[in-house]
């Protein structure tokens, strides 16, 4: 039996769902660019020819990429406060996805670096770059074009993390779901719109990772000489 | 662009699959009476009967709500009014004791727990509403609790007329949220709201700062106040709670016999003897 009048319930109280998309819209999309930023900064110094930098970006990709992410947003959330600095729950919600994903990403980054031949490296600095300067004008623009499948796969996992909030009363999607449910007593609606409203998400952006993948392997099989 | 739309169209199917499934899942225990839930008991097979044969009955109790049912961390057992409540109830079932198993639940999933079988009974400071008598059935009151404030002591915050704007931190699923925002209406504040799984997450909220007032049943308070010397209990109570043993409906044979029970424990002065063993009676 199709639960018809249960499923109009929920459609009904569209708008409190919508309100909770727009808030994991908005706090994915700030710790995309917090993560972005980091990822390539980090990525950039993790191949560096400094040693203690590069021991630095280790320590940090380790530590973020080994520890859950629940127990940073709780820190940031309920720990920080003792020490006097009070973020919003969204700035938790952006630090949190935002350095976890970093972590990940500079990753991303480095591997794209290194799939770049050395000689181009080699060469920029023969025409006077400096490190910095390869990177920018010669590396990563090349780097750019094989990391962007894995980076989009990180960003649908960013989004996916952000369900994390619901814990500490972020106000968003999985946080409406779970009240408006538990109030409600629908449970298996209000999990299965949530699914569907995060698919609308992710999905679009997995379907272009796999494209710009495709395009990719076309492209270099086409560069192959006869 | 053919494979962008096949892989959407692949994935919204899935989907339409496992909520169909769980459509059919769902309906059959409703249309097939009041089986347990397996299929390999025939389905006339009565709950008291099915716990009978099980050996043991399972009950739904907090695990975090000192003085009613709380997991003791020195003991690793459960302790509290509740928790003897559901102890003299396996002892009617079975006529020897001990022949009871805790489920902690929390006030978002022991409604859920029970629909799907896997509690026989809630025992958990669930209020009598309404709404909820159309999803299970109630035993008599054994306890009338009311929603109060827990603050720190420096805040300078009275009742709920301080709060306008401020934040409350209530537990999800629970009644709380509802009756606040009612009792704010009639004296004119609107405070905000914030909900969280669990009453620990929203102590540690309280004295983090990331809300304002603690908000539950005062008996529930109690044990939280205990916990941070550096907070109170405002004196002002926002609701009347009746608290009742929930049983799933359909479970006719057993709830009566838990409303026997409880009515018996009334009549005796039991429920006042335990209510005083468990310092409840101090309104």
């Amino acid at each position: 039996m199709f639960d018809l009048e249960d499923w109009l319930t929920l459609l009904r109280d569209w708008r409190y769902f919508a309100e909770g998309l727009g808030q994991t819209v908005k706090a994915s999309g700030l710790a995309l660019l917090l993560a972005l930023g980091i990822g390539v900064v980090v990525g950039v110094l993790s191949v560096a020819p400094w040693r203690p930098v590069r021991g630095l970006t280790r320590v940090y990709v380790e530590f973020f990429q080994n520890t859950p992410l629940v127990v940073h947003a709780f820190f940031l959330y309920y720990g920080l406060p003792h020490l006097g600095i009070s973020l919003p729950v969204l700035a938790v919600g952006v630090l949190a996805l935002g350095v976890y994903t970093g972590a990940y990403i500079s990753e991303v980054i480095r591997a794209g670096i290194q799939s770049i031949h050395r000689g181009q490296l080699e060469a920029a600095y023969s025409q006077g770059f400096t490190y910095l300067q390869a990177m920018r004008y010669i590396i990563l623009p090349q780097a750019f074009r094989v990391v962007m499948p894995p980076l989009t796969n990180q960003m649908v996992n960013l989004i996916k993390n952000s369900a994390v909030l619901a814990m500490i009363a972020g106000d968003e999607l999985m946080y409406r779901a779970d009240g408006w449910s538990s109030y409600n007593f629908l449970y298996r609606q209000a999990y299965t719109a949530v699914a569907l409203l995060y698919l609308c998400l992710t999905l679009p952006l997995a379907t272009v990772a796999r494209r710009l993948e495709q395009r990719l392997l076309g492209r270099e099989s086409r560069e192959v000489p006869l | 662009m053919r494979g962008w739309v096949r892989s959407v169209v692949a994935g919204v199917l899935a989907l339409g699959v496992a909520v169909l499934a769980g459509c059919g899942s769902a309906a059959e225990p409703a249309s097939g009476g009041e089986g347990g839930g397996s299929g390999e008991q025939p389905a006339q097979v009565s709950k008291l009967e099915e716990i009978k044969r099980r050996g043991y009955l399972i009950v739904g109790v907090k695990a975090d709500v000192p003085g009613f049912g709380y997991l003791n961390p020195e003991t690793n057992m459960y302790e509290g009014y509740e928790i003897d409540l559901a102890k003299k109830i396996a002892e009617e079932i079975f006529k020897v004791p001990g022949q009871v198993k805790f489920e902690p639940v929390t006030a978002k999933t022991r409604i859920g727990l029970l629909q799907s079988g896997q509690i026989d009974m809630i025992i958990a400071t669930v209020t009598v509403t309404e709404q909820r008598k159309q999803e299970v059935d109630f035993s008599p009151v054994y306890y009338t609790d009311g929603i109060q404030l827990l603050v720190k002591k420096d805040s300078g915050i009275t009742g709920l007329k301080d709060l306008d704007g401020k934040t409350i931190g209530v537990a999800q699923g629970a009644t709380t949220r509802a009756r606040l925002e009612e009792k704010a209406k009639e004296l004119g504040v609107t405070p905000k709201f914030a909900e969280f799984p669990d009453y620990p997450s929203i102590l540690a909220a309280l004295q983090a700062g990331r809300v304002d007032a603690f908000s539950v049943d005062g008996a529930i308070l109690k044990g939280y106040q205990m916990q941070d010397p550096s907070t109170v209990i405002l004196p002002e109570k926002y609701s009347e709670e009746p608290y009742a043993i929930a049983t799933r409906q359909g479970d006719d044979d057993l709830r009566d016999l838990v409303a026997q029970v409880i009515t018996r424990m009334q009549e005796s002065g039991e429920l006042q003897k335990l209510q005083e063993k468990w310092g409840l009676t101090g309104q």
